[in-house]
């Protein structure tokens, strides 16, 4: 192959495959052999799907040689999160020792998407044991080991759709799909310096996804750009009878550069905490950002936003692994706080939740009619750059910690967008996020891509020997 | 409707002591639950944890809210002959 396909974004290689310039076939050798041989040196692979990644390519391939072309994805290689079921024999242990054996008979909506838009499914991604909703607190949470950022081996990917943000950072697969219901795209979006797409909540169906708090998860794509999460989400968004949460609204995604200016709104307490070195990168994007629209300060009138939205999270989690928790299972997991900090959760009550739940109307209002007056809300992409192994991360889904814009985005169910801005400590990944109005991942993402044409971050890869 | 926009009273706010109270009542829940199974320093850790969610819940519970002032998202009662169909 003449062409190299490794760290090249799914547009160009959509352009290659469509123009019969890159074989489906050969992309999926290329693809696989990476994540054979360089998967296990970030513990980013939990299954590789060779058998079934060959025939999808070698049906992608005969396809387009009769004419029959699909679309952007068809024959590209993807990855999933493995908590989105595959049937077929195909294990989906949700990361965790005691369902590592698990089995499903059919696909996830989201892989059944894929498949029909021509993408090929290569392996199942690396992610934190039950998507981290047992409070999880350090890195080694997870049966296949801490999964470590491509840009350097002694920090984290970030979580929990770890393997998805390293597999996309090391070039293992050109998109991949993570899920999200407090920061598990944006995290190792950021850690691992590759764009994540948090869609509004019900913009994807989660039939065959792993739940663990039905009115917060989220299904998104991880990708070198924001225009390639915009493919990504196009071919899987969209109703679903099997998920009743799925908005009718449909979602085309516009990829045309529009001449426009941004109103851009920086959320205050967006920037309590932040590191030095993350501060200092979100300083030199706002300079950016202000050659394409305004930059102004916005505020949200006091409420418990973090409180309400964790109150959430602890209750749904509890109840949506009960049985674990219940019988003891949780002793089984990777992480020792997993062991334990489940029980807690019995401490939360009904009348509480029911509260918090009232408040989270106010929340999407308040959050809402903040969105007359910005397009979208712009804050760092994370407190700091990623943990070291043997640290302890400051999270927001858990304890007392602020994550302002985690919790409006993923409390009120909005859009949020994370791209790469630079280098921090030890070399790693800067990043940025976006958040949008509800449904509006169209301006979102035209801001992310406003932003990467004017800088080259998202074209800068780790050194990743094959 | 929120009561704040109603003009309604703010809650008295609640004293250090009643939390720590709390705090011990749900914990001893929680340790007559599922104690047998921890070790004293887990049991510490969901001590911790215990005091995080009441911190949590005391910040919720501060908010005056109106009485129409809905669950978010709304219960809808189901049918199977309008229910969607795949």
């Amino acid at each position: 192959m003449s062409l190299d396909p490794v760290f090249m974004p799914v547009r160009q290689l959509a352009e290659h495959v469509r123009a019969r310039r890159l074989s489906p076939v050969a992309l999926s050798e290329t693809f696989l052999a990476r994540l054979e041989k360089i998967g296990p040196r970030y513990n980013a692979v939990v299954t590789v799907t060779r058998e079934r990644a060959m025939a999808a390519a070698q049906q992608a391939e005969d396809e387009i040689a009769a004419g029959r072309y699909r679309g952007p994805l068809h024959g590209i290689p993807y990855g999933a999160k493995d908590l989105l079921a595959t049937g077929g024999g195909i294990p989906t242990t949700w990361g965790a020792a005691p369902f590592r054996e698990q089995r499903f008979s059919e696909d996830a909506t989201v892989i059944r998407r894929l498949e029909a838009a021509g993408a090929v499914l290569c392996a199942k991604l690396a992610m934190i044991e039950l998507a981290g909703g047992m409070g999880y607190r350090q890195p080694l949470a997870s049966f296949t080991g801490p999964c470590l950022t491509p840009w350097n081996r002694e920090a984290w990917s970030g979580g929990s759709s770890s393997g998805s943000g390293a597999a996309v950072s090391a070039g293992l697969v050109p998109f991949a799909i993570g899920s999200e219901t407090w920061g598990s795209i944006l995290s190792p979006g950021g850690n691992c310096g590759v764009a994540g797409l948090r869609p509004s909540y019900g913009r994807v169906s989660r039939h065959g996804a792993m739940a663990l708090c039905w009115t917060l998860d989220k299904l998104g794509p991880l990708a070198l750009t924001a225009d390639d999460c915009g493919l990504v989400l196009e071919a899987i968004a969209g109703a679903d009878p099997a998920d009743p949460t799925t908005s009718p609204r449909i979602f085309r995604y516009e990829s045309t550069p529009v001449a426009r200016r941004f109103r851009f709104g920086v959320l205050a307490g967006a920037l309590d905490g932040v590191s030095d070195d993350m501060r200092a990168a979100y300083d030199r994007s706002l300079e950016v950002l202000r050659e394409l629209g305004s930059v102004e300060d916005a505020a949200l009138p006091e409420l418990p936003w973090e409180a309400t939205t964790r109150i959430i999270l602890q209750a749904e989690a509890a109840s949506a692994f009960e049985d674990l928790i219940e019988s003891g299972g949780i002793a089984g997991l990777t992480a020792p706080e997993d062991h334990f900090l489940p029980y807690a959760r019995d401490a939360v009550l009904a009348k509480d939740y029911v509260k918090a739940m009232r408040i989270r109307s106010l929340m999407a209002r308040e959050a809402d009619r903040l969105f007359e007056r910005y397009d979208v809300l712009v804050a760092p992409g994370r407190l700091a750059v990623a943990t070291a192994l043997d640290q302890e991360f400051r999270g927001g889904m858990r304890g007392t910690a602020r994550d302002i814009m985690g919790a409006v985005g993923n409390g009120a169910g909005l859009p949020g967008l994370i791209v790469p801005n630079g280098f921090g400590d030890r070399g790693l990944p800067t990043s940025l996020q976006f958040l949008g109005r509800a449904w509006e991942e169209n301006t979102l993402i035209a801001a992310g891509r406003a932003y990467q044409a004017r800088t080259d971050w998202h074209t800068q890869h780790p050194a990743v020997e094959a | 409707m929120a009561d704040r926009e109603a003009g309604g009273a703010q809650p008295p706010a609640a004293s250090p002591d009643s939390a720590a109270a709390e705090v011990a009542a749900l914990f001893a829940l929680v340790s007559a639950r599922y104690g047998g199974r921890l070790d004293a320093r887990q049991l510490e850790g969901v001590r911790k944890a215990i005091e995080a969610i009441v911190e949590q819940a005391r910040a919720v519970r501060a908010v005056r809210l109106g009485n129409a002032d809905e669950p978010y998202p709304t219960f809808r009662p189901y049918r199977a002959d309008e229910a969607p169909r795949p």
